[in-house]
């Protein structure tokens, strides 16, 4: 593995980049701190980014290092304590509860550990549900079938394997036709070759939609598959990773 | 938990506030009344008869078993009040020569006892001198025996014999209009021609006494003196309406509380249920450092204990609380001389035994399945729950649905049994408010069908004595009367197949306009010209069905005894008589053409001088008006009614909220996942809060019917039990009393599922959502 950039050529590579096109995200000094006085946990430390459109970028880090919270503040889940986030230009810092509801109904779409699918909705449902707040939605049949399921789409969660379940939940994510998919460990809780088959679907969702997609984890490996990789730990950015050739997710390993 | 249990010792709480209000209402009355009567000694037979000379009054008191007897009096008079329009009325009872009277003793309330000296000082019971503010000194103008006599007012007493007073003929009260007054023997006898003799006797009774044995020596010496029968307490009315009253208190001491304990049950199930869930991995970590699973029983089932007796004392509090208000009604119609509410220690003691059964029965499932949990089991996390597509055509349906009404749909079928529960007691909320608003409607359609289209006289008027047809004219001359309609009312004793029955008969005539005999669907019913129309509760008792012959004999008068057939049965609102053709009763009694009353419609203009000419006719005994003995009624069944009809709705919120609540709480505890999930994939909260609401909503929309079926149900049965000799309640129907219960119920339901709804707006997503299942 090739560490290509340093801490500091960040901000000159995001600058040069910047100078091309307009970012879907740009961050400015974004810190958050948990809790107050002693027990105050800094889990970002004025962090600078920029993230381009359509780019697949992995934010790579051990638990506790700020990346899911970096990940949280851009789907507008949670909040900064400080810093701004412009996203298309506009300030999601500075937006409310309703207008952050309305940023991920129309943009977002979200792929967790933990699958989060709702156990009384068939496979096809969950996907459909999205459906009832996109504007121009993927058919079910359609998203199911780009990550493989489409045979098992009248199943419930509780009768589809983790790998399964995690692939309807991209399928769900996907479905909305957002311009931004995050996903928070979507491999964590599967065995290698589930979790190749997911990161397949995640690689080509990216290709074929160019859903700028953003995925935290903790697997060196899976950071192969990135056009950046983002180095995280203690809340900061330690690196900043461009991968000239990203690795498909069948040659990884872990 | 904490509102979980505030929401059980709530509900615990309303049932067992009932529970203690009734049951120690019932004691205290019963209490109040055994040691009123005793120390009054109030009387365990009577007699009335004609004329019976003074000196079988030792005769009567060496009746064995006779402990002491009283001979006296009594007449019913009316009076001439300044204060009313209407002529009222007065039951005189005579008080004895020496001292206090030996049965039924009197307890003066204010002023002094009459002088024996002074032949127009009276004592007038506390009710009636209350309701028309009679001063201490003031005069009455009395008509006795159709003279005219000023009395005067010295003092104003209570008696065990009058604690419920209500006029010959009526069903309430009605104090301004009745009353009664006691005199000195001399002076009442000699107003009604009675010197030297009594026409009443009133006995009280040895311990261990044979009262029958007693009735019937009273009856062999008597029978001569045109005795009507020895009576006991079941048929003197003060007595009789107590006992009544005691035994509806019974009846409301055990229906309502069962309600709300069964609730009760419900909740502690589904609060500890779901404690027990979300507790599983500290179970099975409580279990791995080795404690018993007895010991973890134990720490769940204390937690259903201090339900139980936060509710019990709830109960306690609200019970007294309740009991107090209580009392201080009874005492507007029951006139003891006080009437304190306490409950005994066994009724207390009972509410906190009710109180734990209810929560152990409810905790017993989830405990024992904590009590069961292997600790190896309980450390590994549940299995997810599994849903699966059930029957086709619930299938169709959920397609028509969109995503979240369809979870909606999944979740009850998935759940049954929770959400039958959260039904059921929706249902329950709703039935008790359709009890509740049932009452009324009963009231006013009784009131409608008695007064409106069986009686509708203006004025009945009753003779001293039976008298010839002709008077009917004299009654026709009176000013102001527009129709005049003859009847007979005559106490009769009715025997068939070995039973025997106290009862009067109506004589009504051909074509009666005014008072009328009502038989099925307010239909009037035209008595055939021969035979006896009986009440269902009087045929009931006498074993007595259509076409059978029974016999009849007078308790008065000749004593004529009759055997008569039993022509019909009638189901009426009011009383448990008996009726026939006025001339063919006439003929068999071997009285032709004689009535003992008439009912009159008044021409309202003259309705002044119609009140002062009735107050001049010596030969009318007694006035009713309808219009004052219905707003009597009506306002009688208001004050108890109204008071209750507002505990029910306070309960029935609290029940149908306390259900929500929790079944709501619940709800949100295990969908917090899936409602977070909805809220990342951008879904508002208004949509995200429909799940849950809308969960709630289709439960309470499903237990309307159900709870509206119940509620006619209890309605009716409960009907069954208020049924009285003096009344049969029908079943009402009436829309709006449903459609305010279903409304009511589903705001209840709707306001606790929006307060459990702020829990969507703080729900933390990120958390939520990177917890493991």
């Amino acid at each position: 593995m090739r560490l290509i950039c340093i801490n500091t050529q960040l901000s000159n590579w995001t600058n040069e980049k910047s100078s091309t096109m307009a970012p879907v995200f740009a961050l400015r000094n974004l810190t958050k701190v948990y809790g107050e006085g002693a027990t105050a946990v800094r889990a970002l430390s004025e962090v600078d980014l920029e993230i381009d459109d359509k780019e697949l970028m992995i934010l790579l880090g051990p638990s506790g290092s700020g990346k899911s919270t970096l990940l949280n503040i851009l789907g507008g889940l949670d909040r900064a304590t400080s810093g701004e986030v412009l996203f298309r230009g506009e300030l999601l810092t500075a937006m409310d509860d309703a207008a952050l509801t309305q940023f991920r109904r129309r943009h977002v779409g979200f792929i967790f550990q933990f699958y989060n699918l709702i156990p009384s909705l068939t496979a096809r449902e969950n996907v459909e549900i999205v459906g009832e707040i996109a504007d121009d939605p993927l058919p079910a049949a359609e998203a199911l079938s780009l990550v493989g399921l489409g045979e098992r789409l009248d199943h419930f969660p509780a009768q589809l394997s983790g790998g399964e379940q995690q692939r309807v939940a991209v399928a769900r994510a996907i479905a909305k036709r957002p311009a931004i998919l995050l996903c928070d460990e979507p491999t964590g809780a599967l065995d290698v070759k589930t979790g190749v088959r997911v990161l397949e679907a995640l690689q080509q969702i990216n290709e074929r939609y160019g859903s700028t997609t953003l995925i935290v984890t903790h697997n060196a490996d899976v950071a192969r598959m990135g056009q950046r990789v983002i180095h995280f730990s203690d809340g900061r950015i330690r690196g900043v990773e461009t991968n000239a050739h990203p690795a498909p997710p069948s040659e990884l390993v872990w | 938990m904490r509102l979980h249990a505030a929401g059980v010792a709530l509900v615990l709480g309303c049932g067992l506030s009932v529970f203690v209000m009734a049951v120690g209402m019932r004691e205290s009355l019963e209490r109040t009344r055994a040691s009123y009567y005793a120390l009054n000694r109030m009387a365990n037979l009577g007699v009335s008869l004609v004329r019976a000379p003074n000196r079988l009054e030792q005769d009567l008191a060496d009746i064995p078993g006779v402990e002491a007897v009283e001979t006296r009096v009594a007449a019913l008079a009316l009076l001439e009040l300044p204060q009313i329009q209407e002529p009222a009325s007065a039951r005189l009872v005579s008080l004895p020569l020496l001292g206090r009277p030996r049965v039924n003793d009197l307890v003066l309330a204010r002023g002094r006892w009459p002088d024996p000296a002074h032949a127009d000082e009276v004592l007038v019971n506390q009710a009636f001198a209350d309701a028309l503010h009679l001063p201490l000194g003031g005069s009455l103008q009395a008509t006795l025996y159709g003279r005219r006599q000023q009395l005067r007012i010295v003092g104003v007493a209570n008696s065990p014999e009058f604690v419920f007073v209500a006029a010959p003929g009526e069903l309430f009260p009605q104090p301004d209009r009745f009353g009664v007054i006691w005199m000195g023997r001399r002076a009442l006898a000699q107003a009604f021609d009675l010197n030297g003799a009594f026409n009443e006797a009133v006995f009280r009774l040895g311990r261990g006494a044979n009262a029958a044995a007693v009735s019937r020596s009273i009856d062999l010496k008597l029978r001569p003196y045109g005795s009507s029968g020895a009576y006991g307490r079941d048929r003197m009315i003060s007595d009789r309406y107590l006992s009544e009253e005691l035994r509806q208190l019974a009846t409301m001491a055990t229906f309502l509380p069962a309600f709300f304990l069964v609730v009760a049950a419900f909740l502690v199930n589904i609060a500890l249920g779901r404690v027990i869930a979300t507790e599983r991995s500290n179970i099975g970590l409580l279990k791995a450092f080795g404690y018993t699973d007895a010991a973890v029983a134990w720490h769940y089932a204390k937690s259903a204990l201090i339900f139980a007796m936060i509710g019990a004392l709830l109960g306690i509090v609200g019970g007294i609380g309740f009991g107090r208000g209580v009392a201080g009604i009874y005492l507007r119609y029951y006139h003891f001389p006080a009437l304190e509410f306490s409950a005994s220690l066994p009724t207390y003691l009972w509410a906190f035994v009710a109180a734990i059964g209810a929560a152990g029965l409810g905790a017993i499932v989830s405990v024992m399945r904590a009590a069961r949990l292997a600790p190896a089991t309980a450390l590994t996390p549940p299995r997810p729950t599994a849903f699966f597509e059930t029957g086709r055509s619930i299938a169709a349906l959920s397609k028509r649905l969109d995503a979240k009404s369809r979870i909606i749909l999944r979740r009850i079928i998935r759940f049954p049994r929770r959400a039958a529960t959260t039904a059921l007691g929706i249902a329950f909320a709703i039935a008790l408010l359709v009890v509740s608003r049932t009452f009324p409607a009963v009231m006013d359609h009784l009131l409608h069908v008695h007064f409106d289209v069986a009686n509708r006289q203006a004025v009945t008027l009753s003779f001293m004595q039976p008298r010839e047809m002709g008077a009917l004219h004299d009654i026709q001359r009176l000013p102001g009367v527009i129709y005049a309609e003859p009847f007979r009312i005559d106490e009769l004793i009715f025997r068939h197949g070995g039973r025997m029955v106290h009862e009067a008969v109506f004589g009504v005539p051909a074509n009666a306009r005014l008072n009328r005999v009502i038989g099925q669907r307010e239909q009037t019913l035209t008595l055939p010209p021969s035979g006896m129309v009986l009440a269902q509760a009087l045929a009931v008792k006498l074993h007595a069905a259509p076409g059978d012959s029974i016999s009849v004999e007078q308790t008065t008068g000749r004593r004529i005894e009759a055997n008569v057939r039993v022509s019909g049965i009638i189901e009426p609102m009011v009383g448990s008589s008996a009726y026939m053709d006025l001339d063919a009763l006439s003929r068999l009694l071997g009285e032709p053409r004689r009535m003992t009353g008439a009912h009159v419609q008044l021409d309202q203009t003259q309705y002044a001088a119609f009140n002062r000419a009735i107050k001049a006719t010596p030969a009318i005994a007694g006035a009713s008006f309808v219009r004052l003995a219905q707003a009597s009624m009506r306002r009688n069944f208001e004050e108890g009614v109204g008071m209750m009809n507002f505990i029910y709705a306070a309960f029935a919120a609290v029940m149908a909220g306390g259900v929500a609540f929790s079944a709501a709480r619940i709800t949100l505890a295990e969908q917090e996942r899936d409602l977070a999930t909805l809220r990342v994939l951008g879904f508002t909260r208004l949509e995200a809060s429909y799940v849950l609401v809308g969960e709630l909503l289709v439960l309470a929309l499903l237990a309307a019917p159900f709870g509206c079926l119940l509620g006619a149900g209890l309605a009716m049965w409960l009907m069954k039990l208020f049924e009285t000799d003096m009344y049969a309640f029908p079943f009402v129907f009436e829309p709006q009393g449903y459609a305010f219960a279903v409304t009511f119920t589903l705001a209840c339901v709707l306001t606790a599922a929006l307060i459990v709804r702020t829990g969507i707006d703080r729900l933390d997503m990120v958390g939520v959502l990177k917890a493991r299942d």
